[in-house]
């Protein structure tokens, strides 16, 4: 009784549509789809497309090796939306790989956090795991190596073991 | 007779000498030092433009008019530093901006308007829609020294050649010829002083005048004019041409902006027309060449023929000598006189400015910052500092005459303060320390420490929630209550005088029950509360006594305004933030100020936090924001103090929040409560700012579920249960009863699990 009763259950889930609800998505070939930045430029209200278009551009710069103006960017971004994700995102990127490992970790618990439930938010878990992972290898904590491994198998961006800027953007 | 002169030729010579090596030590000192010392600035947070933005709330007109734009009768080849408004297009010539990561180069902008909204934004030029525009950041002040002067210094080689023509044409035509004293012009001075039987021509070469200012009195004696002409000859004999020049430039007086000295031509170019000395016309250089000789009569705010007339004769003088051509003469005469609107330093940021001083680190003292010439970036933004400003002055004054007991007495008046920030970056955006700060400079919002009353209150539910002994679907007692404190016995008492006997929690909290907070506090424990209180961001010290729990303790309005931001920013701490940067003359970034901030508390328990103070506005003691029209996602807390001396209202919308303080200095009832007293502040700057229209929601983090209790009983409300109501829970603190009491099982207690696992757990059955 109690299996056919599961699967009654797992197929009203699927129906409903509550089965997509989990958090990461996977391929068979175990990449999922990755969160770019751009795809969102569009959504939202005017002040976060003005919030997400200054992430952009902060990440343009970002890949030239121009760091403080893309951290700049990434600041006006978040003033101009304070609740704006992606700008989180971003500056802990940078903070990850260019600046302090342990602010990093400030900005990747806010980025999660206005993350919330956000649609962004299942597409955005490498990069979190990735982030996490990169900042703690580099504070030389434990579980480090493991949240980079999770992020290479979870998306192909992360098979270097790096987000540059403009796999992000 | 001979051996007599010879002694006296002697002495003279000693003396002579001794005097020009006196007057030569002068002159080295201060060539070889600092020549000039320049007041940093303090410039405000950029006003950025995006399409959507509503540029009427931001006031965008007034803004570019206190930056020195000027409208301009077509879009067609505008100039540097113009507008050209049209009833749906804005084209706008923007200046550049220098600064080490945030340059901005000189664009021209075409904003398109649909009634106060910005639709879109190009490149005037290359047609390419733009995201978003950053206009200069405007003046907030300066650390001026004792002189209360204002300069920008400016290198020789940025000054165009028109400005230092125009200059040299009127005030010293022979300057590269003569060796620091014109006999020429001396002669043609004495001449036409003796024709006016008076002083109608002075002889000074603009070496002198430079001694003059660096060195002497404005006296007109004899002694002191060859102390001048040494010192001219002495500095001709030392120094360059180009170096006196470039000092002369940057000392001269160019006239006066409220209370402060504008000294240079840098600093006057953007006086007189919102500009670089670079990007100066040939005849606004003209203009301030023939300011130099009285910036004050010829002034073309004031006197605009006299300064006309004399611009005129500058470029005549200019064409005579062949510094300008006749066409370059032909176009610029024909020019009218336009110079920007004098725009007085704003007195609205004063406290900022003390408040920016005292977070920059001690080797940025008053005597460096009144000298160096630094630009400090803060995140004051201006357009919420004057808000800010006319809403405290104007709730204050209105409040002195609504009630008697709010009026002067001895000379005191009522006082207050309001601090605005960011809380997602604990950026001050607004700062307000009392009514006037030319009438007292203390700063109410972070030197003053009151009695914070029941703005403290959240601490103590928080420290309960935080812990899992309270959830929002609680009751709290409100009874009688009796606490032994060393010397007596502390009964605390209801503003209302009354008990209200068991009270849901959010009841408690919405109606500022102390009973029921005492009593709450008593079950935390003070030393919980601290540490609570601590994490949150409050520093003032806090007596570890059963009253702290409703407010026992003497903080600071901005230290209050962290510790909301922290709820506000789901349990991250921010740093305040009163700058950004600091930048040396030089273009170089010497101090910076980061964005921080820190975990303290977890999401969940920020939430339910968030959410019981989402109560109080909307129907608590602050529920007459709801009837002034406030609308959206807005949280806070009133607080009393005992004796009602100290009205506060905290408040928060998820993208700032504002903390208001009302009492006097000298602490006297009000005989009022902080909604009648505080709370109207608060009100008015919000709807000033946000037009009514508070924008985004309190994010639930995932950790928080909503389900229906059972009022009275807190119990998880099933089908069949009689009443309900929504309420949030931090997974794994869920009601353990149903109601109706069926199905529970011993899973269904508090183990941890979340409710949604034990639903199905329950519909499936255990195995």
């Amino acid at each position: 009784m109690r299996p056919l009763m599961t699967m009654v259950f797992a197929l009203l889930l699927g129906i409903t549509g509550c089965a997509s609800a989990r958090p990461v998505v996977q391929t068979p070939g175990g990449d999922m789809t990755a969160l770019r930045v751009s795809e969102w430029s569009t959504r939202g209200d005017a002040q976060r497309r003005a919030s997400t278009r200054m992430v952009l551009e902060g990440l343009d710069v970002s890949d030239y090796g121009r760091e403080a103006e893309a951290v700049a960017g990434f600041e006006r971004a978040i003033q101009v939306d304070p609740s704006n994700p992606l700008a989180y995102l971003a500056y802990a990127r940078h903070e990850a790989f260019h600046g302090d490992p342990a602010r990093a970790l400030q900005f990747l618990d806010k980025a999660e956090a206005t993350f919330g439930r956000s649609a962004e938010g299942m597409h955005v878990l490498p990069h979190l795991r990735g982030l996490r992972g990169v900042a703690l290898k580099r504070l030389r904590r434990a579980g480090g190596t493991e949240l980079v491994e999770a992020a290479r198998r979870e998306a192909s961006v992360w098979t270097d073991g790096r987000l540059d800027a403009a796999e992000l953007r | 007779m001979g051996l007599s002169l010879f002694v006296v030729g002697i002495v003279g010579g000693f003396a002579t000498a001794r005097h020009f090596m006196q007057m030569d030590a002068i002159v080295t000192e201060r060539f070889e030092g600092r020549l000039f010392r320049v007041p940093s600035k303090v410039m405000s947070a950029p006003t950025i433009l995006y399409p959507g933005l509503d540029w009427k709330q931001v006031d965008l007109r007034g803004t570019l008019r206190r930056l020195g734009y000027r409208d301009s009768p077509s879009a067609q080849g505008l100039a540097l530093g113009r507008t050209h408004w049209r009833p749906t297009r804005l084209t706008l010539h923007r200046r550049p901006f220098d600064h080490p990561s945030r340059a901005e180069p000189a664009r021209v902008i075409s904003l398109h308007l649909d009634g106060p909204v910005i639709t879109s934004i190009r490149d005037a030029q290359t047609r390419r829609e733009v995201g978003a525009v950053f206009l200069e950041p405007e003046l907030v002040g300066s650390y001026y020294g004792p002189d209360h002067e204002q300069r920008e210094l400016v290198k020789l080689e940025d000054v165009p050649p028109h400005l230092t023509g125009a200059i040299l044409s009127v005030e010293d035509q022979r300057f590269m010829e003569h060796v620091g004293i014109d006999w020429k012009r001396i002669g043609g001075a004495l001449l036409a002083n003796l024709r006016a039987g008076g002083i109608a021509q002075g002889g000074s070469t603009l070496t002198q005048q430079l001694a003059k200012n660096f060195f002497l009195t404005p006296e007109r004696k004899i002694w002191r004019k060859i102390q001048e002409a040494t010192m001219a000859v002495i500095m001709e004999a030392r120094y360059s041409k180009e170096l006196i020049l470039e000092a002369y430039l940057n000392e001269i007086y160019m006239g006066q902006r409220g209370g402060t000295a504008v000294h240079g031509v840098g600093e006057a170019a953007h006086f007189y027309f919102g500009r670089r000395t670079q990007d100066l016309a040939v005849h606004e250089s003209a203009l301030l060449a023939a300011l130099i000789q009285s910036p004050n009569a010829l002034s073309p705010h004031r006197q605009p023929d006299r300064a006309h007339k004399r611009r005129d004769l500058v470029l005549q003088l200019m064409r005579e000598q062949g510094r300008i051509s006749d066409g370059t003469y032909q176009r610029a005469i024909s020019q009218p006189l336009r110079v920007a609107a004098v725009t007085p330093e704003p007195r609205e940021g004063r406290y900022f400015l003390d408040a920016l001083q005292r977070q920059l680190p001690d080797f940025y003292d008053g005597a460096i910052l009144s000298a160096e010439g630094l630009q400090i970036y803060s995140t004051l933004d201006l357009r919420l500092q004057r808000a800010a400003s006319a809403a405290l002055v104007q709730e204050l004054e209105r409040l002195e005459k609504a009630h008697a007991s709010l009026a002067p007495k001895g000379g005191e008046k009522l006082q207050g303060c309001l601090v605005a920030l960011r809380p997602q970056t604990g950026e001050v955006l607004a700062l307000v320390g009392g009514r006037s700060y030319a009438e007292s400079q203390f700063d109410r919002c972070s030197q003053a420490r009151r009695p914070a009353g029941s703005v403290f209150k959240p601490f103590v539910y928080i420290a309960a929630l935080q812990s899992g002994e309270l959830t929002l679907g609680d009751w709290l007692d409100d009874d009688a209550l009796e606490v032994k404190v060393p010397g007596g016995t502390w009964k605390p008492r209801n503003f209302d005088r009354k008990f209200h006997g068991r009270v849901p929690v959010r009841t408690a909290l919405e109606k500022s029950y102390n009973v029921a907070a005492a009593r709450l506090g008593q079950r935390v424990g003070v030393d919980r509360i601290v540490k609570t209180a601590r994490s949150l961001g409050i520093e003032s010290p806090l007596p570890k006594v059963p009253s702290l729990a409703i407010g026992a303790a003497d903080l600071s309005p901005l230290e209050v305004a962290r510790a909301y931001a922290t709820l506000a920013n789901g349990g991250i701490r921010p740093r305040i933030r009163t700058f950004e940067d600091v930048v040396d003359p030089a273009g170089g970034t010497v101090e910076r100020q980061a964005i921080n901030f820190d975990r303290v508390l977890d999401a969940g328990t920020a939430y339910l936090a968030t959410s019981l103070l989402e109560g109080v506005v909307d129907r608590g003691t602050a529920a007459s924001l709801r009837r002034r029209g406030l609308e959206g996602a807005i949280a806070g807390k009133t607080g009393t103090s005992n004796d009602y001396n100290d009205a506060w209202f905290v408040g928060f919308t998820p993208e700032l929040v504002v903390a208001v303080w009302v009492g006097f200095d000298t602490p006297r009832n009000l005989g009022l409560s902080s909604s009648t007293v505080a709370l109207p502040v608060w009100s008015r700057f919000i709807k000033d700012i946000t037009g009514g229209r508070i924008r985004g929601q309190f994010l639930r983090p995932a950790e928080v579920v909503e389900l229906e209790i059972h009022p009275e009983t807190g119990a998880l409300a099933l089908a069949g249960c009689p009443q309900r109501r929504t309420e949030f829970y931090v997974r794994g603190t869920e009601p353990a009863q149903t109601c109706p009491e069926w199905g529970r099982s011993p899973s269904r207690e508090r183990d941890g699990s979340g409710f949604f696992d034990r639903f199905f757990d329950g519909l499936f059955g255990e195995p």
